[in-house]
This record gives C-alpha cells, sequence and structure tokens, in this order.
C-alpha cells in the first residue's frame, strides 16, 4: 500500500521538532497529576468509609481515560485547524493543489497525520494507563476499547478542525470556529431535547387545594440528537464499562409516556447505543472531510460561455 | 502548446481578465508582462487550474485544462512568486514529498531529482534543510521541484521578485537552458530587460486585457513600424522638420524641444544626405541616430495607447 505523501512528509518534519516531545511530556505529567489525585482521593475516602480500597481503584481508569480524550479533544482541533490554513499562511497551498494529488486525499493526508500524532501520545500513555490495571478487576480489553475510542475521537476532532480551516484563511480563526463547532457538538444537540423537555411541562391547577399536578411529556425523537453528543457517548462507554448501565436505558424511562415502537427505545432496548452513535460520528466526519475537500478545490464548476462576451458582472 | 480562447474573468463587477486569446507555441519562452493588476497573474493562475474562469477555454496540449484537471496537472509544472517552505524538511526530502505526490516511485525521483539538482546547480545542498538556502537557491529549487514530473509546460509568475542581481542571472541562465531543452515555458515579470534577453515571443496585459503578442520582432515592428530616426539638435529646428516633411520617404513622427523623431524607408545613404542638407541649411544637428525598439519602450508605447483609450472611453463615459 502506498503511503499518503503528505502523512509521510508531516509526520517527519513534526517528529523533527522538540514540540512534540514537549508534547507527549507534557501529557504525560497531565496524566501522572491525574492519577496521583485519584490515588489521593481514593486514599483519604477510604480513611472514612469501610468500602474496599481496591473497587474503588477501578475508578481511575475512566479518570485516565476521559483526561486523555478531553486532552485530544483539545490538542487534535487546534493542530489541524492549521493544516490547511496554514499551508495557505506559508504560501504552499497553491503548489499543492498544482500536483498530482486530489483535494480529498489532500484532506485525508492531514486527517491521518493529525490521527497518527494523537496514537502518538495514547501510546506514550500506556505505562500510566496500565497502573489501572495492575490491581486487577479491569479487563484488558477495556484498553482495546478505549484505543478504538480514542481513535474516533481523535478522527472526529480532527475532521472538524480540516473543515475549519478549509472555511478560514488565518489558522487562529479556524482553532476558534473548530472550538465554536465543538461547542455546538456538545451544547446543539442537547438543547432541542431541553427546550423541548422545558416547553412541554404541563402545570395545571387541580381542584381547591393548592395543589399543583405536572405532567412531563419528553421528546423522544429530540433524544436522536444525543447520538452525536461527544459527553453523551463517551458517558455511555464508561456507563457500560464500568456499570454495566447504559444512558440510553436511562432515556427510555424518561420518555415512558411514548409508545414502544420509537427509534430511542429500538437503540437503547438493543444496547445499539454507541453503535449508531459511532456510526454517526464516522459518517458526520466524513461528511466534514468531503465538505472540506469541496471548499478547497479551485474548480469546482465547468466555465460557461457568457452570454453577452465582455459584459462585466 | 497552450491556447487560451476567449477568456473572462469576472470580480463581481470588476473584470480582471477581458477576452483574451492566445496560443504559445511548443518550445517558446514566452513572456508576460504587464502593470500591477492587468490580469497575468489571474490568467496564470487559469491555466494552472488554481481558479475558474468566468468563460473561456484553455487547452494545453490538445487537453482541456478545465475538464480535464487531473491530467493536465501532470502537463503543468507551476513555480509561484512566493516561495514557501517547510521547516525541518531537506532538500532531498523536498523533492522527494512533491515527486511522491505525482505518483512516482522512489528510484525513479531519486533519479530524476539529482538530475534536477544538476541542472539547478544545488547538487551540493541535497542534505541542507530547505529553509537554510538563500531566496536565489529556494527559487531554482522551486523550479526543479516544478520539473520532477517532466512537464510540457513550466509557469513562472514574478520568479525573480525579491531576488539578487546574482540569482536573477543564475535564474535567466536556468530558463534559457530549459528553453534549449525544448521546454514551452511561460514566465510573467515586471523586469523588461530580462524578458526582452530570454524571451522570444510575448503578451503585453493592460488592464485585463491582451494590447499585443506574439514573436517580439513582430510585435516591435507592428508597434514601431519599420524604421526610426531620432536627429538631436540645438538650433534650427523648424528647418529640420521643413527639411523632413519634404523628403518623399521620412515621415515626422514627433518633435521635441531638441529631438525629431522621424520614421523612414531611406537608404544609409540618403539618412547621411538629409542630415547633410539640414546641417548645411544651419541647423545644429548634435547627433543622430536609429530608434532600436527595446521591451520597455515597446512597454510603455503600448500601456500608453490604451492608457489614452481608456481615458478617452472615461471622458466620453462621464460625457453621457
Amino acid at each position: 500500500m502506498r503511503l499518503n505523501p503528505i502523512v509521510k512528509k508531516d509526520v517527519k518534519v513534526q517528529s523533527r521538532s522538540m514540540k512534540i516531545c514537549w508534547g507527549v511530556f507534557a501529557y504525560e505529567l497531565i496524566l501522572a497529576f491525574v492519577f496521583f489525585l485519584a490515588i489521593v482521593v481514593i486514599k483519604q475516602q477510604s480513611r472514612y468509609s469501610a468500602n474496599n480500597i481496591y473497587s474503588a481503584m477501578v475508578w481511575i481508569y475512566p479518570a485516565l481515560a476521559m483526561t486523555q480524550l478531553v486532552i485530544l479533544g483539545i490538542v487534535v482541533p487546534v493542530r489541524t485547524a492549521s493544516a490547511i490554513s496554514g499551508e495557505k499562511e506559508r504560501q504552499t497551498f497553491d503548489i499543492m493543489m498544482t500536483t498530482g494529488m486530489t483535494p480529498f486525499s489532500i484532506i485525508m493526508g492531514k486527517v491521518m497525520t493529525a490521527i497518527i500524532q494523537s496514537m502518538l501520545f495514547v501510546v506514550a500513555s500506556l505505562p500510566v494507563m496500565a497502573l489501572c490495571f495492575i490491581i486487577g478487576g479491569m479487563s484488558w480489553s477495556y484498553l482495546l476499547w478505549f484505543l478504538a475510542i480514542a481513535l474516533l475521537i481523535s478522527f472526529f476532532s480532527a475532521s472538524i478542525g480540516i473543515l475549519c480551516s478549509s472555511l478560514c484563511k488565518r489558522s487562529i480563526s479556524a482553532v476558534i470556529m473548530s472550538y465554536g463547532f465543538y461547542l455546538l457538538f456538545f451544547l446543539g444537540t442537547v438543547l432541542p431535547y431541553l427546550i423541548y423537555s422545558i416547553t412541554s411541562v404541563n402545570m395545571s391547577y387541580s381542584g381547591p387545594a393548592t395543589v399543583f399536578s405536572v405532567s412531563y411529556s419528553y421528546g423522544e425523537n429530540w433524544c436522536l440528537f444525543l447520538l452525536l453528543n461527544p459527553a453523551v457517548y463517551l458517558t455511555e462507554f464508561f456507563a457500560q464499562i464500568l456499570v454495566g448501565d447504559s444512558i440510553a436505558n436511562n432515556l427510555v424511562n424518561l420518555t415512558g409516556t411514548f409508545p414502544t415502537g420509537g427509534p430511542i427505545r429500538y437503540i437503547a432496548v438493543n444496547n445499539r447505543w454507541l453503535i449508531v452513535s459511532t456510526v454517526m460520528f464516522a459518517a458526520v466526519s466524513f461528511l466534514f472531510l468531503w465538505l472540506a475537500a469541496k471548499r478547497i478545490n479551485p474548480i469546482k464548476r465547468k466555465a460557461r460561455k457568457p452570454k453577452t462576451p465582455g459584459a462585466a458582472g | 502548446m497552450l491556447q487560451i480562447d476567449h477568456l473572462y474573468k469576472n470580480y463581481g463587477k470588476f473584470q480582471a481578465v477581458r477576452d483574451l486569446t492566445l496560443h504559445i507555441p511548443q518550445g517558446d519562452l514566452f513572456g508576460f508582462v504587464g502593470p500591477n493588476g492587468a490580469g497575468k497573474t489571474t490568467t496564470i493562475r487559469i491555466v494552472c487550474g488554481l481558479m475558474l474562469p468566468t468563460a473561456g477555454r484553455v487547452i494545453i496540449n490538445g487537453v482541456d485544462a478545465l475538464s480535464r484537471q487531473r491530467e493536465i496537472k501532470k502537463q503543468i509544472g507551476y513555480v509561484p512568486d512566493f516561495f514557501g517552505v517547510y521547516d525541518n524538511l531537506k532538500v532531498r526530502e523536498y523533492m522527494d514529498f512533491y515527486g511522491s505526490m505525482y505518483r512516482m516511485n522512489s528510484k525513479e525521483i531519486a533519479r530524476i531529482s539529482d538530475d534536477l539538482l544538476e541542472l539547478v546547480n544545488l547538487s551540493d545542498k541535497k542534505e541542507f534543510f530547505v529553509d537554510t538556502l538563500s531566496r536565489g537557491m529556494k527559487q531554482r529549487l522551486c523550479v526543479a521541484r516544478a520539473l520532477i514530473h517532466n512537464p510540457a509546460l513550466l509557469v513562472l509568475d514574478e520568479p525573480n521578485s525579491g531576488l539578487d542581481p546574482r540569482a536573477r542571472v543564475e535564474m535567466k541562465e536556468l530558463l534559457l537552458n530549459l528553453k534549449g531543452m525544448g521546454k514551452t515555458i511561460v514566465i510573467s515579470s515586471h523586469i523588461l530587460s530580462e524578458l526582452s534577453e530570454m524571451c522570444n515571443s510575448i503578451g503585453i496585459m493592460d488592464h485585463g486585457n491582451l494590447v499585443a503578442a506574439g514573436r517580439i520582432e513582430d510585435v516591435m515592428e507592428g508597434v514601431f513600424g519599420s524604421n526610426q530616426l531620432i536627429i538631436t539638435l540645438d538650433e534650427g529646428r523648424e528647418t529640420a522638420v521643413r527639411i523632413a516633411n519634404e523628403h518623399p520617404k521620412v515621415k515626422v513622427e514627433s518633435v521635441g524641444e531638441y529631438e525629431i523623431r522621424l520614421s523612414h524607408t531611406m537608404t544609409k545613404q540618403e539618412i547621411a544626405r538629409l542630415v547633410g542638407e539640414m546641417i548645411a541649411r544651419d541647423v545644429l544637428v548634435t547627433g543622430f541616430h536609429k530608434q532600436e525598439g527595446n521591451l520597455e519602450t515597446l512597454f510603455m508605447r503600448v500601456t500608453e495607447s490604451e492608457a489614452q483609450e481608456g481615458g478617452t472611453e472615461n471622458a466620453a463615459e462621464s460625457n453621457c
């Protein structure tokens, strides 16, 4: 298989820089700090409770994993947001566009570079992550699941960064826009459900007593937006791994007044939240990459002959 | 090699390129000349597939450049006016990167880039980081990069801007070498003297229009006419003009305070006799010489008349 030239070049160039070494160092430092903080908290708690310290240690895994995913979610858009706009600022973009590479392969090269970098960070963190497994109670498959989730989060974050990079001329604008997109996914996907829930609260006065009966109706279809919420996705992942519970079940309980055939119920009952959500995240990521490729392609349509040659506008 | 038909490019109501039709034959070194904002870079960007025209057609080697982009990219090598570099990339790796973008294999890239680096006189810089090279070296490297896939057409947009005199000379020699190898080269530049030394054909653009194009000699003849004679004098201007006007083979083009510009079909002897007659009639002739048309005067003449026409048009429009 032929390696994308952009991946080959970018990985080589970036690995020569000291930035990557300092980045890994800072990453490990944060994880070590979180690990020791978790140990201190567990130790403090064990003084005042009769709970087994070993069962509490299991929670170090989600703490470290969540920390890593949050860091990746913050760092990857910053790195990818300058991928295309950085080429434009360096004035190497035009040269790139006149070569034999298609806009999509250029975009994919940039995304793959970002993913490889993220995975370098994740793999470098394995010694710290391995500390969660020495106590026992955790399966090694959880580590593989974590790697898979980190891959997906990196891909999703990179696609947002690349799209914003293709939309903006300057890297700094692209970074700001990337975080705006992130906010849209974190808050925008919850808002329809929340707004519907709040506006559909029916408060009615019943009888002479000062008693209000309050009935709630939750919009089941609005829950579907939550499938694209990264926070819900990660919560579902850790809930399933650690307590065997599903956030989807809770949503079903809230939407209990709905008939049994609704889509959210189908997803929840059959325990498909993670699968459906993963597919949706991947689909949205590919959509963003396709849009970015369309955006950077200078030849978007065929030229037409003017109706009146020489007429401006 | 390069055929441009009725090309238009509008930015809103502003027309950057207006009905540009041009043909550049195989092996030509074509100089694109024009003031800032004339539409040269826009035309070059359209030819290289970096911009879509409002209307028109670009054909390179018989292939439509706008509908068959992937094929065209293999035929074009593009050198922009500014050379951006990647930090931490060596010259050899730089060539390897761009070679692999054309799906060339490592052996092929190594072989061709060795030859190209020798051609641009950078063989000894293979292991140097690109960002440590001088601007002239970078520009030559950029030319080598543009040639890695052996394109039929090399397009250079202001390659000499910001280069020191030595680097300019080296670049000129490089382009002449490439011309000698039979490459078709399109180069846009403001440095007209260099273009006139290198190019065998030119196109002059002004306000989006191609005001003159063709072989340099043909364009010169079209603009300056056959022969021009300039007579400089201190006294007796009126007498000199009268003598010139009386000569059947002479036409007075312009009269300055100390200079008369004539177009003529005289032989050397007839010129000598004419000047002799002026001296005999007390005209104080301080010198005379044949006007040699050069690219600067050609450019000034062509863009001057365009500006005047534009001015007249504007005046007419404002009167309406």
